[in-house]
C-alpha cells in the first residue's frame, strides 16, 4: 500500500514536470509579451523604453534558457512575481486558491447531498415517474450551459428581484449573512451544473449494483429494503462513484473557472484566466500548475478511498 | 476493472438482421431518446435553412442597420433584431449551422482518435497498453477549461504555419475543432479499449491469429467492426459536452470570433444587455442548451437499446 | 405659538445646514479594474492614477480647462518670469534649466517634509538603466539636479522644446524609498514600500492616504492631516472593484455604491441604456476625452496607396450616424488627431461628409469599376479586398468594424473582418505592422500631444529598427516630419499653433488614418455629489478630489 502510494506520488510529480514544460512552452507562444502591453497604455514612453524594459526583464533570451532559470528558481521555492498584481506569485495564489476550494466545496457538498437522495430514489424506482423526471433533471443539468445558467440567476435574482448581489467579492469584516449573499449565485450555478451528473452516476451505480447476486439472496432473505439498501448496496454502490467524482474534479474546477469570471468571484479558475490573458506568465504557470496538482491529488485520494470501500480491491 | 466488466455483454453482439430489428424496437421504446433525434433533425435542417429562410425574409444576415438596433419581433422580423440590426433569427441559425458544425466534427475527430488509441492499447497490451492509458488518465486528471484557454489563447504563426492558414476567415473554426478533439477522445478510448480486451479473447479473433492474419487486418477487420456501438454511444453522448465546450470558448472569446456567429459568442456581451434587450441574452442559450440535451438523451436511448447492461455515465 | 414655530423652523433650518455642511460619512466609488501594482512611475494604468491621485500629485498637470498648473510646485517655471532660462550644454547644443519650488507645506503623511530631496531620488531612480521606470526617458534627458534649497530645485534638461515648463511626474518619498531601492535597483519595483506597505501614511502628502488594501476587491481611504490645501469633504472613500459591468450597476441602484468612476467604469451604450431607465435618480455626465479612435491605412498595401482610394473610404462612412445610433451622439466625429478641447485645434480643416455617391466616383476614377458579385475590381480582374481588423471582445469596436464593413461593402468594396484579442493585437499584429489593410484601435494622448511617435517616417516599425516606433500606419510625408520638427522646437505659441495647423490640414489630406471619434468617459454620479469636473483628457477627475462634496444628502 504505502509502495502503491509512493508509485502514484512520483507519477504525479512527473507529470507535473512534464506539464510544466509544456504550459511554459505554451505560454511562450503566446502572443506579444508584457512589455508590449505595458508601451501601448503610456502614450509618452517611447521605443527605447520599451527594448529596455524588455532586456530588463530577460524577455529577449530564448525559451529553453528561460525555462531553466523558472524551473531552477522554482524548485529553490521563489516561484517569481504576478506582474498584474506586483507582488510573490504564491502570495496572490494561496487566498484564491483559499476562495475556490470554498466555492468548490460548498457545491460539491449541496450537489452530493441533493444527488445521493435523488439517485438512490431514482434507482429503487426506475421507470417510474419519479425516476423519469429525476432523469430528466440531472439531463438538464448536465446540459445547461453553466454561463448562461449565471446570465439567468442574475438577471432573476440580482436585475428582477434584487435579492442577491450580481457579482463581487463580499466586504470585509461583512458578517456571515452578507457573505453567504455573495456566495448564493456563484454556489447555485456551481452545485446545479454538477448535480445533475452525479445523479446519474448514483443511479446507475445503484442499479447495477442492485442487480447483483448478493441482494437478491437479501431480498430473499426477508430482508427489509432500508437494510438491503444501507447494509449492502450502498456502500457497494460508491466505488464507482468515488472513481467518478475523482475524475470529476477537474470538471469541477472547470465549472469553477467559469462561475468564478461570470460573478467576478476571486477564485483560482478567475486568477488564472486573467493571468493567460493579461499575459502575466509567471502567474498563469503556476497557477495552472497547481491547479494541475490539486486534481492529481483529488484523483489519488479517490483510488485510497477506493480500497478502503472495497475490500476486494488491493494494490500491488 | 469496471470498463471491462462492463462491456462483456455487447461485444458479443455479433451484427444481424434480426438483431438490429430488436436494437431498432428498444430504441423506439425510449421515446425521449426519440423525440431528441426528431428534434435534432429539426433544428438541423433549419440551420441548413438558412439561406432559404434568408431569402424568404428578404433580408441579409450580415447586413448592419444602425436605424433597426434592439426592435422587438415583427413581421418584418420573427424574433427582432440584434444590437446591430441584424435580424436575429437569421443570426441564431447561422449560429447553429457553426455550433453544429463543430460540435459533429470535433466529436468525429474525438472519436478518430479514442478509438485508435483504444484499439492500439488494448490489442497491443503490455507496456504500450500501460503507456496509452497512463496518457488517458493524464488527460483526462487535467484541468481542461484553463488548459483549452491557453492552448486557444497560442499565436498559431508562431508554431510555424503557413500565414495564409493563420489569417482565413476559418482559422478560428479550425483551431476550434482541433483543440476540441485533442482533448475530447478519451471516454471513447477507454471504452473501445475496454471493448477491444474483451473481444480479443473471442474465438474468431485468435481464429484470425491463428490463420497468420496481420494486426492491421485482425484490429481492423474483426476487432473494430465489434466496437462500433460502445464508439457511437460514446460519441453521441459526447457531443453534447463538446457543444459546451465550444460555446464556453466562444463566449470568452477565444472561440468562433465574430463577425461569424456561433451560439457562444452570440452570448459574449449578453451580460451588458440583459437590461437593454434580455432576449438577446436568452435566445443563443436556450438553443445550446436544447441542443445539449437532445443529444443526451438521443445518446442516452442509442446506449439503451445497444447496450442496455451498461452503467450510464 | 408663532415664536415656538419660528424657533421650531430656526432650529430645523439650522440643522438642515449643518448636516449639508458637515463632512459627510462616506463616499463609495465602484470601478472595473483594480490597480496592478501602487507605484506611480511603473505600469500606467488609469485605476492605479484614480486611486493614487488622491493621495499625491504630480508637480504639474492639464487642468480640467486643458492649461497647465502648478499642483505640487508654486509657480509655473517660464523663460518670461525667469524660471527657466536656456542654456548650452557641453557639446554645444541647446539645453534648459528649469527651477521649480515645492509648496512650502507639502509634508509626507508621516510628518517628513517633501523636498528637493525627494526630486533627487526620483531622478535618480528613474534614469537607473535598472530600475525599469515607465518614463524613463524623462529623466534620462535630465543631466543634473541642482539642489538649491531644501524646497527649490533646478532640472538641467538636454533639450528645448514647447512642453519644458511641465513636469508631470511624481515624487517618490526618499526617505522611505532610497533605502529600498539601493538594496537591488532591479528588484525595486516590486520591494517599493508602494507594493509592500501600501498603507504607510509616509507614501501620501495629497488630501487623503490609503488605509486599507484588499487585492483584487478594494481601496479604503481616509482623509491625510498633512494636506495643505482645501480639507476634504469626506470621511472616507471607499474604491470597490467590481469587474462585471452589469454587476457595477446593480451594486450602484442598491446603493452598495454612490456612484461609478467615468475614467473606469460603464461603456457609452451601458451608460445610455442606464440614463433611459434611471436618469432622474442620477447625474450622468458624458465627457469626451483624448482617446482618438481612428482606422490606420497600412500605406505598405498597393490598394490603399492611391489617395483617391483613401478619401472613398471615408466618404463612404456616416459617421455621423454611427455616433448617434450606437453613442447616443455623445462620441463626436473626430476630423484628425487633434481634439476640438485642445487650443491647438484648427475647425478648419477639411471634413468629409457621408457621401457614398462621391466614394463611388473616386473608386471609379481609381480604375474600380463594379464586377460580379457587386464587388469591384480593378482592369486585371483583381478584387477591392479590404481587411478590417480590430480588438476582439470589445463590443463597441466589434460592432463598429461591422458598420464600417456593412458600409464599405455598399460601396462595392469586399471587406472582411478580422479580429484579434487585445494582447495579440497589440502585443504582435499592430507593432508588426502584420495587418495588411485596415486597423481600428485607440490613441490615448495628452493635451498638446506632439504625434512623433504615430506620424514622423522615422517611426516605422521594421524588422531592422527592432519594431521601434509607433507609426503603424507607415506614414512617410516629408513634409509631415518638417511640420513635426517645428512645432517641438517653437517656443512661441502664436507660431506654434500655424504649424498645429498645417499638421492637422496635411493629416486630413493624406488621410492616411481615418479619423473616426472621441471616446467619452461616462461618469454616473449621484444627485447630491457637487464638484466632480472631468477633465477630458487622461489625468483624472480625483486630482481635485478635494473640491467634491456631498449637498443635500
Amino acid at each position: 500500500m504505502i509502495r502503491y502510494i509512493t508509485q502514484r506520488l512520483t507519477e504525479s510529480v512527473i507529470v507535473l514536470f512534464v506539464m510544466s514544460f509544456i504550459i511554459y512552452a505554451l505560454i511562450g507562444l503566446m502572443p506579444g509579451d508584457p512589455v508590449d502591453l505595458m508601451i501601448s497604455a503610456n502614450p509618452r514612453a517611447t521605443a527605447e523604453d520599451a527594448a529596455r524594459l524588455r532586456a530588463l526583464y530577460g524577455l529577449d533570451r530564448p525559451i529553453g534558457e528561460r525555462y531553466l532559470a523558472w524551473l531552477g528558481a522554482a524548485l529553490q521555492g521563489d516561484l517569481g512575481y504576478s506582474r498584474l498584481n506586483s507582488r510573490p506569485v504564491l502570495e496572490v495564489l494561496w487566498p484564491r486558491l483559499g476562495n475556490t476550494v470554498a466555492l468548490m466545496g460548498v457545491s460539491f457538498v449541496l450537489a452530493i447531498m441533493l444527488a445521493l437522495p435523488c439517485g438512490i430514489v431514482a434507482a429503487l424506482r426506475p421507470r417510474t415517474a419519479t425516476d423519469t423526471s429525476i432523469n430528466l433533471i440531472a439531463f438538464a443539468g448536465i446540459s445547461v450551459p453553466p454561463f448562461w445558467l449565471a446570465i439567468l440567476l442574475i438577471i432573476l435574482f440580482a436585475v428582477v428581484l434584487g435579492w442577491l448581489p450580481a457579482g463581487g467579492m463580499p466586504p470585509s469584516g461583512a458578517g456571515l449573512g452578507a457573505q453567504a449573499a455573495y456566495l448564493a449565485l456563484p454556489v447555485a450555478t456551481l452545485t446545479i451544473v454538477t448535480v445533475g451528473g452525479i445523479v446519474r452516476f448514483v443511479r446507475a451505480a445503484m442499479i447495477e449494483a442492485l442487480r447483483q447476486d448478493y441482494v437478491r439472496t437479501a431480498w430473499a432473505k426477508g430482508l427489509g429494503e432500508r437494510q438491503v439498501v444501507l447494509g449492502h448496496v450502498l456502500r457497494n454502490a460508491m466505488i464507482p462513484v468515488v472513481t467518478i467524482l475523482a475524475l470529476n474534479f477537474g470538471a469541477l474546477f472547470s465549472g469553477a473557472l467559469i462561475t468564478e469570471t461570470m460573478f467576478g468571484y476571486l477564485g483560482m479558475g478567475k486568477t488564472i484566466y486573467d493571468a493567460i490573458l493579461g499575459n502575466d506568465f509567471n502567474l498563469a504557470l503556476v497557477g495552472l500548475l497547481l491547479a494541475t496538482a490539486t486534481t492529481l491529488l483529488a484523483n489519488l485520494a479517490a483510488d485510497l478511498c477506493y480500497t478502503w470501500l472495497d475490500p476486494r480491491i488491493t494494490y500491488k | 476493472m469496471n470498463g471491462e466488466r462492463r462491456y462483456e455483454g455487447a461485444a458479443t453482439a455479433e451484427p444481424s438482421r434480426t438483431l438490429r430489428g430488436l436494437l431498432w424496437r428498444r430504441f423506439l421504446e425510449h421515446r425521449v431518446a426519440v423525440s431528441s433525434l426528431v428534434a435534432l433533425v429539426a433544428l438541423a435542417l433549419l440551420a441548413l435553412a438558412a439561406p432559404v429562410v434568408e431569402t424568404a425574409l428578404g433580408l441579409d444576415a450580415t447586413r448592419v442597420d444602425l436605424l433597426a438596433v434592439k426592435l422587438p419581433p415583427s413581421a418584418a422580423h420573427p424574433l427582432g433584431t440584434d444590437e446591430l440590426g441584424r435580424d436575429l433569427l437569421l443570426r441564431l441559425l447561422y449560429g447553429g449551422q457553426i455550433s453544429l458544425l463543430v460540435g459533429l466534427t470535433a466529436a468525429l475527430g474525438a472519436a478518430l482518435i479514442g478509438t485508435a488509441i483504444g484499439l492500439l492499447a488494448g490489442y497491443y497490451g503490455g507496456a504500450s497498453d500501460a503507456l496509452l492509458m497512463r496518457l488517458t488518465d493524464g488527460v483526462i486528471a487535467l484541468p481542461i477549461l484553463p488548459l483549452l484557454i491557453v492552448l486557444a489563447a497560442v499565436d498559431l504563426s508562431k508554431l510555424g504555419l503557413p500565414d495564409s492558414l493563420v489569417t482565413s476567415e476559418n482559422a478560428s473554426l479550425y483551431r476550434i475543432v482541433g483543440l476540441i478533439a485533442l482533448v475530447g477522445w478519451t471516454t471513447v478510448a477507454r471504452l473501445v479499449r475496454g471493448a477491444t480486451l474483451a473481444i480479443k479473447a473471442r474465438e474468431f479473433v485468435r481464429a484470425a491469429e491463428a490463420l497468420g492474419a496481420s494486426h492491421a487486418r485482425i484490429m481492423l477487420v474483426h476487432i473494430l467492426p465489434n466496437v462500433v456501438s460502445p464508439v457511437i454511444v460514446a460519441t453521441t453522448l459526447s457531443i453534447g459536452n463538446i457543444i459546451l465546450l465550444e460555446s464556453v470558448l466562444s463566449f470568452l472569446g477565444l472561440g468562433i470570433q465574430p463577425p461569424v456567429p456561433s451560439w457562444g459568442n452570440m452570448l459574449t456581451n449578453a451580460q451588458e444587455l440583459i437590461w437593454d434587450a434580455p432576449v438577446l441574452a436568452v435566445y443563443p442559450g436556450l438553443l445550446i442548451f436544447v441542443t445539449v440535451i437532445a443529444f443526451n438523451f438521443l445518446g442516452d436511448g442509442l446506449q439503451d437499446a445497444l447496450d442496455p447492461r451498461a452503467i450510464k455515465a | 405659538m408663532t415664536a415656538r414655530l419660528a424657533a421650531i423652523l430656526c432650529a430645523a433650518v439650522l440643522g438642515l445646514s449643518a448636516a449639508t455642511v458637515a463632512r459627510a460619512a462616506e463616499l463609495k466609488i465602484g470601478m472595473s479594474q483594480f490597480p496592478s501594482s501602487f507605484n506611480p512611475h511603473f505600469d500606467a494604468a488609469v485605476a492605479k492614477s484614480y486611486a493614487l491621485q488622491m493621495t499625491q500629485r504630480p508637480i504639474t498637470a492639464y487642468d480640467q480647462d486643458w492649461e497647465l498648473i502648478c499642483l505640487l510646485c508654486i509657480e509655473i517655471p517660464t523663460l518670461e518670469n525667469g524660471q527657466a532660462k536656456l542654456e548650452t550644454l557641453s557639446d554645444g547644443g541647446q539645453g534648459i534649466a528649469v527651477t521649480y519650488r515645492l509648496q512650502p507645506e507639502a509634508t509626507w503623511g508621516d510628518g517628513t517634509p517633501v523636498t528637493s530631496a525627494d526630486m533627487v531620488f526620483t531622478w535618480e531612480a528613474g534614469r537607473h538603466p535598472k530600475s525599469g521606470f515607465g518614463n524613463f526617458e524623462i529623466f534620462r534627458r535630465m543631466l543634473a539636479v541642482d539642489v538649491i534649497d531644501e524646497k527649490t530645485f533646478t532640472l538641467h534638461v538636454d533639450r528645448v522644446d514647447f512642453t519644458y515648463s511641465a513636469a508631470p511626474f511624481e515624487l517618490l518619498p526618499a526617505h522611505l524609498e532610497r533605502a529600498v531601492f539601493e538594496v537591488d535597483p532591479a528588484a525595486y519595483r516590486n520591494r517599493s514600500t508602494y507594493e509592500t506597505d501600501t498603507t504607510n501614511p509616509g507614501l501620501a502628502f495629497g488630501p487623503y492616504r490609503i488605509v486599507e488594501v484588499v487585492p483584487g476587491s478594494r481601496i479604503v481611504l481616509v482623509p491625510n492631516p498633512t494636506w495643505w490645501g482645501t480639507p476634504p469633504a469626506f470621511e472616507r472613500i471607499t474604491l470597490l472593484v467590481i469587474e462585471n459591468t452589469a454587476a457595477l450597476e446593480a451594486n450602484l441602484l442598491s446603493g452598495a455604491i454612490d456612484m461609478i468612476a467615468g475614467e473606469l467604469g460603464v461603456t457609452i451604450d451601458q451608460a445610455l441604456a442606464f440614463e433611459k431607465r434611471h436618469g432622474d435618480r442620477f447625474n450622468i455626465v458624458y465627457k469626451p476625452g483624448l482617446i482618438y479612435e481612428h482606422v490606420d491605412l497600412n500605406s505598405a498595401n498597393p490598394i490603399l496607396t492611391d489617395k483617391r482610394v483613401r478619401h472613398a473610404l471615408i466618404h463612404g462612412l456616416d459617421r455621423e450616424a454611427l455616433n448617434r445610433t450606437l453613442f447616443g451622439g455623445k462620441q463626436p466625429v473626430a476630423q484628425t488627431s487633434v481634439s476640438p478641447l485642445d487650443w491647438v485645434y484648427d475647425p478648419d480643416v477639411p471634413s468629409y461628409d457621408f457621401d457614398p455617391e462621391r466614394a463611388k466616383a473616386l473608386l471609379e476614377e481609381a480604375g474600380w469599376i463594379p464586377g460580379a458579385g457587386g464587388m469591384r475590381q480593378n482592369a486585371s480582374g483583381e478584387r477591392l479586398t479590404l481587411e478590417l481588423m480590430t480588438t476582439a471582445g470589445n463590443r463597441s469596436r466589434e460592432l463598429v468594424s461591422q458598420v464600417l464593413q456593412s458600409q464599405w461593402r455598399e460601396l462595392g468594396i469586399d471587406a472582411r473582418i478580422r479580429n484579434e484579442p487585445a494582447r495579440v493585437f497589440f502585443g504582435e499584429t499592430l507593432n508588426k505592422r502584420k495587418f495588411t489593410g485596415a486597423a481600428m484601435y485607440a490613441w490615448v494622448s495628452s493635451p498638446e500631444n506632439v504625434p512623433r511617435t504615430t506620424l514622423y517616417s522615422d517611426q516605422i516599425p521594421t524588422a531592422e529598427n527592432n519594431w521601434a516606433g509607433q507609426n503603424y500606419s507607415g506614414l512617410a510625408n516629408a513634409e509631415m516630419d518638417a511640420v513635426i520638427d517645428a512645432i517641438d522646437i517653437e517656443l512661441d505659441r502664436g507660431k506654434r499653433k500655424a504649424l498645429w495647423s498645417r499638421l492637422q490640414h496635411l493629416y486630413a489630406e493624406e488621410l492616411q488614418i481615418i479619423p473616426l471619434y472621441w471616446r467619452a468617459s461616462s461618469f454616473i454620479l449621484p444627485k447630491w455629489l457637487k464638484g466632480v469636473r472631468p477633465t477630458g483628457h487622461q489625468n483624472s477627475t480625483t486630482l481635485w478630489v478635494e473640491d467634491w462634496y456631498a449637498e443635500g444628502r
